[in-house]
């Protein structure tokens, strides 16, 4: 009776395994594809086009400090704007090398601590590394240092103000030297590292494009707008507001993780995303929600001509609208998209229920 | 079990799950249990090793089942954010272990003389161990007879998928086919093995169907230690000569033969009374989900204690907000200012623990004064209200909790879920 069903048992498997073979679908995705694409075409000509823009930076300000001009001090913004802007195409990448040298941090955080800048420049020594300065370094910093009154004037006046903005450039720099030197030997690591498990590199990436995405809705826009303040604006979190660059900034955020998400180059060229992952998956009309939201929320900018600041009072409905885009997209790259990867957001045991 | 708990020490666990946690998610009816302060936390632990190791030896055996009992249950309660069909497994066979005298013949014990040597044990001792064995496979074997599982191969398919990097077998992993031979060897596996494991024919085969079932599913999905207690305890099938040759090649000393006859009992009636109630409740408690309503993936109404194992791949995201009662100004929490990730991740898709949170965030924030832009703003009884997108085993996302609903007054307890939107296949 018992070798009855044993044999029935087996032939049972025996013959789903023989008729699920004809209807064996190609639909082969490899993920180490997708790492070997992220890390040549868009991670490290990322980082690089940074390193080259903080390099000049560095040098048109050395420039400006030897012989001051008003024209030489654009020029020193024009190219912090530049550096600021290609920044948000770094940021994202927050494991391995960005991660252990606190690249993130130290060059995007804000809003900037101006009491503690000012009372580091008036002290004239000061340690930047230290955990009381992490709010009085970066582009923020600048952002306060270069666009408040009277920066001209105060910038060509006192050697100590004008050296204070040479350290936080050259700290940028050498921040950047240590991630982009540290992914030369990084990239195998990265390419190799395509489990599901929580420390592998593809989780990491997917959960930090995640978590970048968020961190775009909830600091650069839904704070001001006083969407975790009970409704009450608070233009004192607004990033870059010295110069007002908020909406150019968080434009040129939200378009660098589109692209991420499609897997598209520094040059352009689309290549191995997560857009590609979805359809290896059949996951078509997912992707397309995806694809059409970020393309919604890029159209969504277009009432907007002034500094954030100002459209918060003139303007706050377009911003409303603006921010249920970036949240409408969460549900589907979070939980869609992230649960359809099978990704593990933990290392513990976990019986799936 | 020492492994276990080494292996939970060693990974840091007790620190992540018990100590960092500000709150705490206890089961319904165990609100009473608290954990202990800081690294006093590691204490439970350090008991449930050394009571692990004198029960493994049979060293003050009674004793050590206690503590082995007390101190293990006690640390899953604190959280469900933790729960684990096969930690529940192991708490019923440790209540099972009080009773049952595993230290007669083999033990320290019984060699110091600290206990009568005994070579018999009654019928019913090994019979209830391998009803509670049978009972895991049978209940988990049932609970895939869903159509998620039969018909979509989900959440297999999302699972294997995931290893396509894997040499040689990464590439079969991701076919469509693998996903169905997978979850329909399972289902079969764990409905029929223990029909096979109780012929003494077909045993030997059976048994090595468990080890190779349970080494694949060690490989491919994180469950821990649970594939091995299952194949050790898989051995309670044998007869007792088997048991009796492993002895002897353990301590090299000549036995006597064992044998399973039945010792009359001091008090039968109790002892069959306790077995009834042990096993009806055991039989009773997976089928409690027939009690409600709905989708029982969706609602998870009657999910827990019935060995529903890797049968969802749950994944949510949601926002809570504020509301003042008063002004109804609200806002939005930042994701992740009170749970650890762990928790947060597990309390998205549970329902109860949904509702635990809005508790937790209600005493946080009652009574609370804001500053903003230097005015001050009293939240006074405010509403705790939540919007929460839930996808379930490859489904689009679909709405779990709607904006508008006052998660405080719901009352966190054993009727249907209907503040929960309905669920669309």
């Amino acid at each position: 009776m018992n070798r009855i069903i044993f044999g029935i048992l087996i032939g049972t498997i025996v013959f789903i395994t023989a008729c699920d073979k004809n209807r064996n679908n190609k639909n082969d995705f490899d993920k180490a594809a997708l790492l070997q694409n992220f890390a040549d075409n868009i991670i490290q000509p990322r980082y690089a086009d940074f390193k080259t823009k903080i390099d000049s930076f560095e040098i048109l300000f050395t420039s400006f400090q030897s012989n001051p001009s008003e024209a030489k001090f654009e020029n020193v913004k024009t190219q912090w704007k530049v550096c600021y802007l290609s920044f948000q195409g770094v940021k994202t990448f927050d494991f391995g090398p960005s991660m252990n040298t606190g690249f993130k941090g130290a060059i995007g955080t804000f809003p900037t601590d101006t009491t503690q800048i000012s009372s580091n420049i008036a002290a004239g020594t000061y340690n930047l590394a230290t955990a009381t300065n992490a709010d009085a370094v970066g582009l923020a910093a600048l952002d306060f240092l270069f666009y408040q009154t009277d920066a001209y004037l105060k910038i060509t006046t006192s050697q100590f103000y004008s050296q204070y903005c040479l350290d936080v450039i050259q700290k940028m720099k050498a921040e950047t030297d240590a991630v982009v030197n540290a992914w030369t030997t990084f990239k195998s690591t990265f390419i190799a590292s395509t489990g599901n498990e929580s420390t592998s590199m593809f989780s990491m990436l997917v959960n930090d494009f995640c978590q970048d995405w968020e961190e775009a809705k909830a600091a650069k826009l839904g704070i001001p707008l006083g969407k975790y303040s009970l409704g009450i604006q608070r233009p004192e979190y607004i990033e870059a507001r010295y110069s007002g660059y908020s909406l150019p900034i968080l434009k040129a955020s939200l378009k660098s993780i589109a692209e991420i998400y499609s897997g598209i180059g520094f040059n352009g060229q689309d290549g191995v995303g997560f857009d590609d992952y979805l359809i290896g998956l059949k996951k078509e009309n997912l992707n397309t929600s995806i694809k059409s939201t970020f393309q919604t929320i890029d159209g969504l900018f277009s009432p907007f001509n002034s500094t954030l600041e100002i459209e918060l009072t003139q303007n706050q409905t377009a911003l409303e609208n603006l921010f249920n885009a970036i949240s409408e997209q969460v549900i589907f790259i979070k939980t869609d998209m992230t649960a359809s990867f099978g990704i593990l957001i933990t290392y513990q045991d976990n019986d799936g229920d | 079990m020492l492994i276990g708990t080494s292996r939970f020490i060693l990974n840091g666990w007790v620190q992540k799950l018990y100590i960092e946690p500000t709150f705490f998610f206890p089961f319904l009816g165990f609100e009473w249990v608290k954990p202990l302060p800081g690294n006093w936390m590691f204490l439970p632990f350090v008991l449930l090793f050394v009571s692990a190791l004198f029960f493994m030896f049979g060293f003050f055996y009674r004793i050590a089942s206690v503590v082995l009992f007390l101190s293990f249950t006690y640390i899953e309660l604190l959280d469900k954010t933790n729960y684990l069909n096969h930690y529940y497994f192991v708490s019923l066979v440790a209540f099972l272990m009080l009773f049952l005298p595993a230290n007669r013949y083999c033990s320290l014990d019984a060699q110091l003389n600290l206990t009568p040597k005994h070579l018999l044990v009654s019928k019913w001792n090994i019979g209830i161990l391998k009803f509670q064995l049978g009972i895991v496979y049978v209940f988990a074997g049932i609970a895939k007879l869903n159509s998620d599982w039969l018909f979509d191969a989900n959440p297999l398919k999302i699972w294997l998928q995931a290893h396509h990097h894997l040499p040689l077998v990464g590439k079969f992993l991701q076919q469509e086919w693998l996903a169905f031979v997978f979850s329909w060897t399972g289902c079969i596996y764990d409905l029929f093995i223990v029909i096979f494991l109780f012929n003494k024919h077909t045993r030997p085969f059976a048994y090595i169907f468990v080890v190779i079932f349970h080494l694949v599913t060690w490989y491919l999905f994180p469950i821990g230690v649970f594939p091995w207690v299952m194949i050790f305890s898989t051995l309670i099938f044998f007869s007792p000569n088997f048991h009796e040759r492993i002895l002897q090649f353990i301590t090299k000393e000549k036995m006597q033969t064992l044998s399973q006859k039945t010792l009359p009992t001091f008090n039968k009636k109790i002892v069959s009374s306790a077995l009834i109630l042990f096993v009806s409740f055991q039989i009773l408690v997976p089928f409690r989900y027939l009690a409600y309503d709905g989708d029982l993936f969706w609602h998870e109404q009657g999910f827990r204690f019935s060995w529903r194992v890797m049968l969802m791949h749950k994944e949510g995201y949601g926002r809570f907000f504020v509301v003042d009662s008063k002004t109804k100004r609200e806002m939005e929490l930042p994701q992740q200012q009170f749970l650890t990730p762990i928790q947060l991740d597990q309390m998205l898709t549970q329902p109860d623990m949904i509702l635990q949170y809005a508790q937790i965030l209600y005493k946080e924030y009652n009574g609370k004064t804001f500053y903003v832009a230097g005015l001050p703003l009293k939240i006074h009884k405010p509403e705790i209200q939540a919007e929460i997108y839930v996808t379930l085993n490859g489904r689009p996302s679909q709405l779990f909790v709607r904006k508008g609903k006052n998660l405080v007054t719901i009352k966190n307890d054993l009727k249907n879920r209907t503040w929960l939107e309905d669920f669309k296949k």
